[in-house]
């Protein structure tokens, strides 16, 4: 329980302030512009709220910090600690990537070769065949929805998801309480925010 | 956003069944304790679900209006429930991450796998996980089986703590090494390095086996392992550890390290390919004894409904390929993984087989990111300006929340509507004055003041509002999700509670 918490606070701390400071920036957005600023801002403080001690908050980070326009509310956001780190850790991102890319191609030329065996094998192995190649597709689906989950294995992969499951709960929890609280306070006196 | 609703509630509820098995899940490195915490979090299973039940009809009569009034009761019960359950959620990842990191790490001195991000924290785990310890020791011992050190497979069992093996005659001890010296011979006929987690495993089995105790033998039975040869079966239950070690002694020759699901010391590895793979039953069930005792001690009701069976050793003369071991390996953490994920996913505990449930997974994982999504897209159409008057906002979710465990919603809707922004915002001034003084907090103030300034729709007690507003902030959603957490006479959140409900 206490850990929950403690991700949520962090989470929410975070959150609110990248909301801030978005909003400082522009002053008029139109509807979606600010919908993707809500869902950045919640996106890196749940990342930062990791501390970077797992891989796909890492990952996460690392693409936000791409785009230019959102450096500054990233570096804001984070803090002193977790730059460091990513500056440890892209460039061994970008190996992964390529240790990854090239054992793709690999896979992919010896695939054919072994796809042409295994037909010849009786049905029980075609059953088993077909059972992996469910399982490695759906891996990697699950490599594309976790962030930074391309340069995984399966095996950390997993544990990744997990991780990252539980922080999308406790994500989606924070700002269903916002929204609905904003809801409420709408309908309460609309002239608030009218 | 009908359907983004119903997704959301289906979520709540399903979330909230999945507090006991994830309960299940974080105890899965311990391995006695666990059963206590397991039997006791059982009866909470069967009523889970009618939890679910319960929600389920309210979260559809509320689908098409998008009541408020329901919406907040399901939120504030469920999220109480969510953030209970969360906590053990949450507990679970650091454990698991250490006992991760425990084993990856002692694979890592084999040289088989990558060494995950987790391996830093195998100090912790070595301190907080003495069966991992002392696997981790022996797995680091095993590995230098590959140099051909013989010595080295005697040893890591004499560093086995005594009270745990003492039970058990001494046949334990010996049977495994006699096990890893046939392994060895095989492993050096082959690459050696890659059948290093092997002898691992056999290390950790034994080891782990002691210390999880002979109780569970017999009624070790999940309905899995029945398939297994039941005759095989009952012989090893009656004869005990020390005859399971000996048959696995006599088949050594010809077979490799016995897989007892060394990674998962609570339950047995299940792999469905690896069953269909198996020929003969008779070694495997005795194998599988040892894991299913494993896997009965922490997570019966688990295992209960799985049908995945204990995949445990090779079969004679079959793959004493260091690819075949070292997949089997692999396979065995993986599924050991997918188990947690089993229980943190919703809906996952009848799915057998890593396609289906990753698959589950991936549902879930697109689901709560969908609903990210909504919720931003919600946050933004509700808050054209984009600066959560959250002063307003938490006055009332404050309210609500606090006052909605206690069961009286419709009270606190009221009470919520009839009281104006500018008195609530008051209220939160006065509760907000009484926090004031760090520089953060005048930072904050004027970011704060920045935006009304931006936003210049704002009553004038609201620009002076300090901004204390981020702990109330904390405190809401604290109360949110943790309504019986007391929170403290520090926060500054309590005051204006208090003051909201002497108020009416």
């Amino acid at each position: 329980m206490h850990t929950s918490s403690k991700l949520t606070k962090e989470f929410t701390k975070k959150w609110v302030k990248g909301l801030q400071i978005c909003c400082s920036s522009k002053k008029n957005m139109d509807v979606l512009e600010r919908k993707k600023k809500i869902k950045l801002c919640a996106d890196i403080a749940l990342a930062s709220a990791k501390n970077a001690t797992t891989s796909w908050s890492i990952a996460l980070i690392s693409e936000a910090k791409k785009e230019g326009e959102n450096e500054i509310l990233v570096d804001n956001l984070l803090g002193p600690e977790s730059p460091f780190k990513q500056q440890k850790t892209i460039p061994l991102m970008s190996a992964c990537h390529k240790r990854v890319r090239s054992k793709k191609i690999l896979k992919r030329s010896c695939s054919v070769g072994q796809r042409m065996k295994k037909m010849g094998p009786p049905k029980s192995n075609l059953a088993i065949y077909i059972a992996k190649t469910l399982v490695k597709k759906r891996t990697q689906v699950l490599q594309r929805l976790v962030p930074g989950g391309e340069s995984m294995d399966e095996f950390s992969l997993i544990k990744e998801a997990l991780d990252y499951i539980l922080s999308l709960r406790v994500q989606v929890d924070v700002m269903r309480s916002l929204a609905h609280a904003a809801e409420v306070s709408n309908q309460s006196d609309p002239n608030v925010f009218g | 956003m009908a359907g983004e609703d119903e997704i959301e509630g289906g979520n709540r509820d399903e979330e909230q069944m999945h507090y006991n098995s994830t309960n299940l899940s974080s105890d899965w490195p311990f391995n006695n304790p666990n059963e206590v915490t397991n039997t006791s979090s059982n009866p909470m299973n069967n009523t889970a679900p009618t939890i679910w039940d319960h929600h389920h009809p309210t979260n559809s009569q509320n689908l098409g209006a998008f009541c408020d009034i329901n919406l907040q009761n399901n939120a504030t019960t469920s999220s109480s429930s969510l953030g209970f359950r969360k906590g053990n959620l949450f507990v679970n990842p650091r454990n698991l991450d250490m006992c991760w990191g425990a084993t990856d790490s002692a694979i890592k001195r084999g040289g088989m796998f990558l060494p995950p991000p987790a391996s830093a924290m195998l100090p912790h785990s070595l301190s907080q996980f003495p069966a991992d310890s002392g696997f981790i020791e022996r797995a680091a011992r095993l590995s230098s089986f590959s140099a051909g050190n013989f010595e080295d497979i005697i040893n890591p069992f004499g560093n086995v703590p005594e009270s745990s093996l003492s039970p058990y005659s001494s046949r334990p001890q010996v049977q495994p090494q006699e096990g890893f010296v046939g392994n060895g011979f095989k492993s050096a006929s082959g690459d050696g390095s890659k059948d290093m987690p092997l002898p691992v495993d056999c290390g950790i089995n034994d080891g782990s086996q002691p210390k999880q105790g002979g109780s569970g033998f017999s009624g070790n039975n999940l309905p899995g392992e029945t398939e297994f040869s039941g005759g095989g079966q009952d012989e090893t239950s009656n004869e005990g550890l020390g005859s399971k070690k000996r048959r696995r002694s006599d088949q050594d020759s010809e077979s490799n390290q016995v897989k007892r699901s060394p990674q998962t010391p609570s339950e047995a590895t299940k792999n469905n390919k690896e069953v269909q793979q198996k020929g003969d039953n008779n070694p495997n069930s005795v194998a599988n004894k040892s894991s299913g005792k494993h896997g009965k001690q922490v997570s019966q009701s688990s295992d209960g409904q799985k049908e995945e069976y204990i995949h445990v050793r090779a079969r004679r003369g079959q793959a004493t390929n260091s690819h075949s071991l070292a997949e089997r390996v692999r396979r065995e953490k993986i599924s050991e993984r997918m188990k947690f994920l089993q229980d943190l996913v919703p809906g996952c505990s009848k799915v057998t087989g890593k396609a289906v449930m990753l698959d589950e997974i991936i549902n879930y994982v697109q689901s709560l990111q969908r609903q990210v999504e909504f919720l931003s897209m919600k946050l933004a159409t509700v808050n054209p300006r984009m600066d959560f008057n959250l002063e307003g906002l938490l006055a009332k979710d404050m309210l609500e929340s606090r006052l909605g465990p206690s069961g009286s919603h419709g009270f606190n809707a009221d009470m919520a509507m009839h009281y104006t922004p500018n008195q609530s915002q008051m209220v939160i001034m006065q509760g907000g004055m009484s926090g004031v003084g760090s520089s953060s907090d005048a930072a904050r103030r004027t970011l704060n003041s920045h935006l009304m300034a931006i936003s210049g729709g704002f009553k004038d007690p609201a620009s002076q509002v300090p901004s204390s507003w981020e702990d109330e902030l904390h405190n809401i959603v604290q109360m949110g999700l943790n309504p019986s957490n007391p929170i403290s006479s520090q926060n500054l959140g309590s005051t204006p509670p208090s003051h909201l409900k002497a108020e009416p």
